[in-house]
Parts: structure tokens; C-alpha cells; sequence
């Protein structure tokens, strides 16, 4: 019983999230899961974020915050009620013109690779309940006991003593999985198993019904089976890494963004709810504060660009910008004071002379690029590397006439080459043994971006119509 | 574009064969020891130990021993292990040892069996 509660509040909070920036109701199959998909993401990350604020101000009443939080959800969206039925509908996107042979032979590809990755899933879930590798145990589960089991002296846990556990790390998943075992009393090992699983999935049917509303079935389903044939995605998954939760949240904010267009109203909505995802992006772990810093400069520059091209948009870019901030606003907060007065300072920043010393050593960037090129080719634990075949398809299939038409996906390449460069740069000044760090990192960094990388190859897919339609 | 994405969807399903083999046996499935090592392991120590505040631990050096740390740090959370002697309890923690003595400073407490004990400084109640 207390688990279901815990579900149905989780979902509540979730949903009447997305229902408020969601432009109007709709009942296709993406909409819906696209909706879903959402719903457990954003529920995760507001159930994460409620009991963190309950544990700051020393409160043990969590089911008092989440009815008050849902009661101010609801609340929300009577007042936006009005706006939100003014506001145009997505419109699923036509398919792409290709033989039906074709377009079976890929549906029955998807299924078959969506088949295989459950199965993996499920099997390693029960073979490894606490997680493959230490990930689990040793950071994410752990920070999560210490909230879970030490009430007033929760803080412990984040200090200096622990050595690796990286107490410097934001808490959406520990807070989360805390909150989980509030409502059953104990920390049952089951709850971080069963919420990697589910982000895992949750991506995959983010992916494919993004793609589904944006560019059609075929372009869903080929970026479903790409996804879902990477085994390096799911293992991650299943060893509840914090890597997975994090794509999915750049995903989302990636996808919402493409979404968002139409008119003022929907923009505004759809837009904020992109800025909430990367703020769930930085509240999971620190690469998510560098995305959420890339993907609100790259959204930024786009909307005052796209003046000068009346056609993009209508808008002033006040009415885009203004919601994307404000939505990221409450995650940067909490993230704020979680560093400034519980988390020690980063291990990753050391002295000013250090880094100096890093930034003017040439040696350490051919490095990185060696490492670079040599993970594009073995990212993924593919058979065939699915990065090659990705940038081979991407080169193959599109001519350049098509991409030149779709200028509304540059600002997200943009924020994933400035996430990109970020990381390239913290690898530059980490006071570790370079080999070491990019050994241990660098394919969870990749992992990160896949799905946005995937998500952006295959919305590129021209179709015959544009997805949004004025009602 | 018909080429493209037959030759696409043709080189991907390998992978997805490779999660299907690298899965392991349903039919012959071992949970993992975590639960073992970890919250059964220390129960018995967890019971007499304070619930919060810092005891030192020591271990075997390398990896298995940075394993064995985190190990115990989980199952005895909200309780901190400092990798230190300097603490009025001490915890040893040596699984593949048979035997291990107390440092000069200390004295043992409690064998809870397995190369697992409870040490303390002389002066220590």
C-alpha cells in the first residue's frame, strides 16, 4: 500500500507538471507516452527536489510537502487553464516516403532490439539487485541512506571522510530514492533497481515518441532500435547508473525545445518545460550543470538570432527566454545552497597555478582527442560501432538541400558541442592521472549524449509536412 | 535513402544479439553478494556500534580493500567510517585474512568471525 502511494504521488506530481505546460490535451499513442515518459521523469525529479527542501529545513513530514506541492501544482494550472486552451496541438509529423516493405522491415528490427533490451534488463536487475560495478552502492545508494537514515545528521555523509564517494554531486537521485523509502520505512534495494530500469525505458520511450510526433514512425523507430540496441545503455541502466536519469533529462530538454513551436502560448509552456528538464539535468550531476549552462546560452543566442529571421518565429524573445529561465530557476537554488553549505568543494578544481600549468601543457589536449576519437569508435560496446553507423547514415541519407531547411535543431547541436567542449576542457585542468580519469569517464560522458545525439541524427529525417498545424 | 537504412537497421541488430548474449543465463541466474558482504556482513557489529557520528576503519590496501570500504560504509550508514586509526573504535576489516592483530595502540573488542572486528584505543570504554 505505501508503495503505490508513493507511485501515485510520484505520477501525481509528474503529470499535472506536464499538463500545465503541455499547450492542450490529446490522446494519440505518442502523445500519450510522450506525456507518460515525461510524467515519471519530472515526478522523479520533483519528489527528488521536495524531499531535499523538507531535509534543509529539518522537516520529517514528507507526505505534508508533497500534498502541498501537488495542492500548488493544481492550483497552477487552474489559473493557466484558460491560456493553455488558446494554445495550438502537435501535430504527429507525416512519414517519410519509403516502400512499406521497408517500413515493416525497421518496425519489426525495433521490436526485435526493444524485445532483446528487456530481456537483458530484466535478467540483470535480478542478478544484480544492488547494481553491476560499485556506482551503485558506493555513491548514489549510499548518499541516499545517509538522508533516508540520518535524520538531523544527514549531512555526514557529504563530508570529506568518505573518500570517492564524490559528496559534491547533486542529489536528484539519492534524494529521490530517500523519498521513496520515506513513504515505506525502510530502505528497500529494490527502489534504486526498479528507478534505473525505469529511466532506462523511460528514455527509450521519450526517444521514440519525440521523434514519432516530430518526424514520423520511420524516424522513431529507427532511433528506438538505435538506442535500444546499444548495450553499453542498458547495462548502464540496469547498474543504476546516474548517467542514464542524466540523458534522459538532456533529452528531454532537447526534445521539448525542438517541440516548441507554434504560437506564443504553446512556446512559452513547451519552453518551460524544456528549461525544468535541464534543471533536473544539473540537479543529477555535475556534467548536468555544464549542459544546463550550454543549453541556455545555445537557447539564448538562437531566439535573439531568429529576430533577424522573421520567419522562425513571431515572438518577442522575451516570451521564450523569460519562461526557459524562470523554469530553471528552483533547481539552481537548491542546487546553490546544497554547494554552498553541504557539499565540499569539487575535487575537479584544484589550485590557480595548477590549472594554469594543465591549460598551457599541448600534450594533455592531443591526448584527449586520441581518447576522443578512440571512444567514437568503441563507444556503446556495439558490435558494428553505433556511432560510425550513425554518422555514416547521417552522411549518407541526407543531402544537404534537406538539412539547410531545418534550422530550428541548430541550438541543440549547439549545446551538445559546447557540452561536448566542456568536457574537454575539464579534462584538460582534472588534477588526475589523465590516462586514468578518461579511462574510467569517458565512455559514461558519451553515454550521457547518446540519446540527445541519436534524438538529433534522426530528427533531421526530412518529411513531407511540418509537424505543427494551427487549430 | 532505402539503401541507407536497410544497411542501418541490418548492423544493428548484431548488438542487440550481443545484449541478449552477454545477458546472463536466466535458468542459472547468481545474485550477487552485495547483500552478503554488505548489510548482512556488519549486522551484528551494526547493533553495538552508535548509529551516527565517525568510527575508524582499516582494511586491506588496493582495490578489494577500496570494495571492502564502501562495503561497510554502506551497511553502517548514517554511521561515518574514517580510513584512520585515530578513533575510539576502530573497525578491521579483512575478508581474505584468517587472522589479523590489533595495531599496538589498540585492543580488540569483539571477532565478529569472517575478518571482521571491533577495536579500540587502551583508554576507551
Amino acid at each position: 500500500m505505501a508503495i503505490v502511494l508513493a507511485i501515485v504521488s510520484c505520477l501525481a506530481l509528474g503529470y499535472i507538471t506536464v499538463v500545465i505546460g503541455w499547450p492542450r490535451r490529446a490522446f494519440t499513442f505518442s502523445h500519450l507516452l510522450f506525456r507518460a515518459c515525461l510524467s515519471v521523469g519530472f515526478g522523479f525529479g520533483l519528489f527528488s527536489l521536495s524531499f531535499f527542501l523538507a531535509r534543509m529545513f529539518g522537516s520529517s513530514h514528507f507526505i505534508v510537502v508533497d500534498i502541498c506541492l501537488l495542492a500548488l501544482l493544481v492550483a497552477c494550472y487552474w489559473l493557466l487553464r484558460n491560456r493553455n486552451a488558446k494554445a495550438d496541438e502537435i501535430q504527429p509529423a507525416a512519414a517519410l516516403d519509403v516502400p512499406g516493405w521497408l517500413r515493416q522491415t525497421v518496425s519489426t528490427a525495433f521490436v526485435v532490439s526493444l524485445s532483446a533490451a528487456l530481456y537483458s534488463t530484466v535478467v540483470r536487475a535480478i542478478a544484480h539487485p544492488h547494481g553491476e560495478g560499485w556506482d551503485a552502492f558506493a555513491i548514489w545508494n549510499l548518499h541516499a541512506r545517509f538522508l533516508f537514515l540520518g535524520g538531523d545528521h544527514w549531512r555526514d555523509g557529504f563530508g570529506a571522510l568518505i573518500p570517492w564517494s564524490h559528496p559534491d554531486y547533486p542529489l536528484l537521485l539519492p534524494a529521490g530514492i530517500a523519498h521513496f523509502w520515506s513513504y515505506l520505512g525502510t530502505p528497500d534495494p529494490r527502489v534504486p533497481s526498479v528507478v534505473g530500469v525505469v529511466f532506462t525505458f523511460g528514455t527509450l520511450g521519450l526517444l521514440f515518441t519525440s521523434l514519432d510526433l516530430l518526424r514520423g514512425r520511420l524516424a522513431a523507430t529507427l532511433g528506438g532500435l538505435t538506442l535500444a540496441s546499444t548495450p553499453f545503455f542498458i547495462a548502464a541502466g540496469t547498474s543504476q547508473y546516474a548517467d542514464v536519469p542524466l540523458g534522459f533529462f538532456f533529452l528531454a530538454a532537447t526534445a521539448l525545445s525542438c517541440l516548441d513551436r507554434g504560437d506564443t502560448n504553446s512556446r512559452s509552456a513547451l519552453i518551460a518545460l524544456s528549461g525544468l528538464a535541464a534543471g533536473f539535468a544539473a540537479w543529477t550531476k555535475n556534467e548536468g550543470m555544464l549542459f544546463l549552462l550550454a543549453f541556455a546560452l545555445s537557447q539564448t543566442f538562437a531566439t535573439i538570432a531568429s529576430k533577424r529571421r522573421p520567419s522562425l518565429t513571431d515572438a518577442h524573445p522575451r516570451s521564450r527566454l523569460i519562461p526557459l529561465l524562470l523554469a530553471m530557476i528552483p533547481a539552481i537554488l537548491v542546487i546553490l545552497w546544497f554547494k554552498r553549505f553541504v557539499a565540499p568543494s569539487s575535487e575537479l578544481f584544484s589550485t590557480r597555478e595548477a590549472i594554469v600549468t594543465r591549460l598551457l601543457a599541448p600534450a594533455r589536449y592531443g591526448t584527449i582527442l586520441q581518447w576522443y576519437g578512440k571512444e567514437f569508435l568503441r563507444f556503446g560496446h556495439w558490435l558494428i560501432p553505433g556511432t560510425v553507423l550513425l554518422a555514416m547514415f547521417y552522411f549518407i541519407a541526407f543531402s544537404k538541400q534537406y538539412r539547410a531547411i531545418m534550422p530550428d535543431l541548430r541550438p541543440c547541436y549547439w549545446t551538445l558541442a559546447l557540452t561536448m567542449a566542456g568536457y574537454f576542457a575539464i579534462y584538460v585542468i582534472t588534477p588526475y592521472g589523465l590516462h586514468w580519469h578518461l579511462r574510467f569517464s569517458l565512455n559514461r560522458l558519451f553515454l550521457q549524449l547518446w540519446p540527445c545525439a541519436v534524438f538529433l541524427v534522426f530528427a533531421s529525417i526530412p518529411v513531407k509536412a511540418m509537424p505543427i498545424v494551427s487549430s | 535513402m532505402t539503401v541507407a537504412i536497410l544497411l542501418f537497421v541490418i548492423l544493428c541488430l548484431p548488438s542487440s544479439i550481443r545484449l541478449i548474449c552477454d545477458a546472463p543465463n536466466p535458468f542459472h541466474i547468481t545474485i550477487d553478494d552485495v547483500a552478503r558482504r554488505s548489510d548482512q556482513r556488519f549486522a551484528a557489529m551494526k547493533a553495538i556500534l552508535p548509529s551516527r557520528g565517525v568510527v575508524g576503519y582499516m582494511g586491506a590496501s588496493g582495490n578489494t580493500g577500496t570494495e571492502d570500504y564502501y562495503l561497510a560504509q554502506y551497511a553502517l550508514a548514517p554511521l561515518v567510517l574514517d580510513r584512520s586509526t585515530n578513533h575510539p573504535y576502530v573497525i578491521a576489516n579483512f575478508p581474505n585474512a584468517t587472522e589479523t592483530e590489533a595495531p599496538s595502540n589498540l585492543r580488540s573488542v569483539r571477532d565478529f568471525g569472517g575478518g571482521l572486528y571491533l577495536f579500540a584505543t587502551k583508554d576507551a570504554q
